[in-house]
This record gives structure tokens, C-alpha cells and sequence, in this order.
């Protein structure tokens, strides 16, 4: 009796733990979806209202297009979106990479933007990516201060290379798409 | 007067149209796959990738793609943004910014596949993605997907490798 009490034990345990993880997993995707994705959806919305009916997009396309439908012009994207002065005050919550992304998107949409483009695209307007974080994730890693006083412009000397090479391999990457 | 009227709330009908194709097309996809993916983690336990983190700070050549591909790759799914950089914790201080570097720049691009790393920075995924989709359909973005996830390591691994030497030789500018 004593052994059929136990094993029934360790099941109701067990299964108890799968559902308690499932709901509670559930619960944080619903957060996350309340709290972060559904207010940039609205947000992103409106924008891309404005740029439709007003016709800003076409004023933006003229001048983001040469730029975007071509490697050479996405490298040169990624350069200046990478340089050290503004690589730390574009990144906050990258929002600007998602407003140029949403832009971009309009143009692929239209097929003003051969679909061989999106992918060095997408890592062209992120050269900056986590430039305006670099202090708090060092500190999330327990950096030593010395560590993020060489640790900071490292990193922002470092996208100047690898946002264009990151472009590049995009590029090579996109035969076939 | 009534043209302008007429336009003006144009734009935010246009923009309502936008919402409704967003939440109905992205958001019900996202909600079950995160959901998926939490429970997944929350079962296995994150504090088991703190094994790898000590792993991963060995010094020599051969652990380099180890530092900067796989254990970037494991914390920022497990731990997801911002929790993945507490990995750097197990580097040697001179490793750190390197791994930073490496980790940061990849919480985009598993967002086509695995949302729940990021799901607050979504767009610099779905704003190329979504026109991409309109235009050439499903399964060019599926392609699209996979093909940022895996230029994504490639890039992680280059930012780890030339980070680490800036860092190396301001290291010692900074001591001189």
C-alpha cells in the first residue's frame, strides 16, 4: 500500500510541476506580448499609416533606396549607423533599427527592393546594436571598472569593422534567396 | 474641410488595417511559441548553461568558437535578452567586452525563428520581414529566417574574435 501511496505521489508531483511551468510560461508570454510587443505594433502601425497615405514613403524611399538596393550602398548603411559618436545614441530600446526596418519593409513590400537585399538589410541597419548598453551588460557580466573603461570603446572601435563585414557576409549569404 | 477630414482619418484607418494584420497574423504564432519555449527552459532549468559559462573560459584557440558562438548562442535563448550577458561573469576580465559584443549582437537574429529571446525589439526582424512576406511570399521569409540565424553566428564569432584583440591592445595602452 505504502509503495502505490508513494508512486502516486511522485506523479501528482511531477505533473504538477509540468502544468505549474506551462501556465506559468504562458502567463510570461502574455506579459511580454501586453507589455512589449503590442505597444510597438500600435506604434509601428501609426507610422507606417503616416508614411502610406501621406506620402512621406515615397520621399523616403527616393532617398533610402539608393542606398539599400545595393551592397555597397547598405556597407555604407551600416558605417555611418556604426560610427562611435552615434552608435551609443541610436541603440536605446533599437528603436531606431525597427522604425528604418519598418521602412525598408514598405519598400520590399512594393518591390522596389529585390528580396536578394533583405538579408545584408537586416544587419546593416543594426550595426549598432546593445552601443548604448555596453556599461550595464559589462556590469551584468561582474566586470571589473577597468574592464568597461576599455571595454567601451572596444567595442564601438570593433562595429566600425565588423558592421560592414557583417553586411558583406550578409551579402555572400544571399545568393540563391 | 471634408477632404481634409477624409484624409486625415485615412491615415489612422490605414494604420488600424496595419494593427489588425499584425495582431492577427504575428501575435497568436508568438504567444504559443513562446509559451513552448518558456516552459522548455523554465524544465530544464537555466542555471544548468552556468556549467557551460565555466567551460567556455578556458583560455586557448580551440575554445574561441566555443566563447563566441555557442555560448553566446545557449544564454541568449535561455536567458534571453538582458539575463544573457550575466554569462560574461565566468570569463576572465580581459574576455568580457569581447563576449558582450558577441552575446548582444545576437538577440535579432534568432527573432525570426525564436521570438521569445527579444520579443520588445521584434521589429528589426519583422519590419524587413513583413514586406519581404508581402511581396514574395512564406517561404521566402522562411528562408530569410534561417539564413539570419546562421549568418548571425558567423557575424557573433568575427565580432568575439577582433573585440578581443581591440581589447588586448588598448589593454596594454591603457597599462603603458
Amino acid at each position: 500500500m505504502k509503495g502505490i501511496t508513494k508512486f502516486l505521489e511522485k506523479i501528482g508531483r511531477g505533473v504538477g510541476k509540468v502544468v505549474g511551468a506551462l501556465y506559468q510560461a504562458g502567463r510570461d508570454s502574455i506579459d511580454q506580448v501586453i507589455k512589449n510587443i503590442l505597444p510597438f505594433m500600435a506604434f509601428i502601425s501609426f507610422v507606417i499609416g503616416l508614411i502610406l497615405v501621406t506620402g512621406v514613403g515615397d520621399l523616403l524611399a527616393k532617398a533610402l533606396q539608393p542606398l539599400a538596393n545595393n551592397p555597397i550602398g547598405l556597407v555604407i548603411m551600416s558605417l555611418i549607423i556604426g560610427l562611435p559618436v552615434l552608435s551609443p545614441l541610436l541603440g536605446p530600446g533599437a528603436v531606431i533599427a525597427q522604425i528604418i526596418g519598418t521602412l525598408l519593409g514598405t519598400l520590399f513590400a512594393n518591390k522596389t527592393l529585390p528580396v536578394a537585399t533583405a538579408l545584408p538589410a537586416l544587419f546593416a541597419i543594426n550595426p549598432q546594436v546593445g552601443c548604448d548598453f555596453i556599461p550595464v551588460g559589462l556590469a551584468l557580466g561582474e566586470a571589473e571598472p577597468e574592464t568597461v573603461e576599455v571595454g567601451v570603446p572596444a567595442v564601438l572601435f570593433s562595429r566600425l569593422i565588423t558592421g560592414p563585414i557583417a553586411v558583406i557576409i550578409a551579402w555572400l549569404a544571399s545568393f540563391g534567396l | 474641410m471634408v477632404q481634409a477630414a477624409i484624409w486625415f482619418i485615412g491615415i489612422f484607418q490605414k494604420g488600424g488595417e496595419v494593427f489588425t494584420s499584425l495582431v492577427t497574423g504575428i501575435i497568436p504564432l508568438v504567444i504559443v511559441l513562446m509559451t513552448a519555449v518558456n516552459a522548455l527552459i523554465a524544465l530544464i532549468g537555466p542555471e544548468r548553461v552556468d556549467a557551460l559559462g565555466k567551460f567556455a573560459a578556458k583560455p586557448g584557440v580551440l575554445y574561441i568558437p566555443l566563447r563566441y558562438v555557442v555560448l553566446p548562442f545557449v544564454s541568449v535563448f535561455v536567458l534571453c535578452n538582458p539575463m544573457a550577458y550575466t554569462m560574461g561573469r565566468f570569463l576572465p576580465e580581459k574576455l568580457k567586452p569581447a563576449f558582450y559584443d558577441s552575446a548582444v549582437s545576437f538577440v535579432h537574429p534568432p527573432l525570426g525563428i525564436f521570438p521569445h529571446v527579444n520579443p520588445g525589439e521584434l521589429f528589426v526582424w519583422m519590419g524587413i520581414a513583413q514586406g519581404v512576406e508581402q511581396a514574395y511570399g512564406h517561404e521566402a521569409v522562411a528562408a530569410l529566417a534561417v539564413r539570419y540565424l546562421l549568418v548571425g553566428l558567423v557575424v557573433i564569432l568575427i565580432r568575439g574574435i577582433v573585440t578581443e584583440r581591440i581589447t588586448a591592445i588598448m589593454w596594454k595602452k591603457e597599462a603603458a
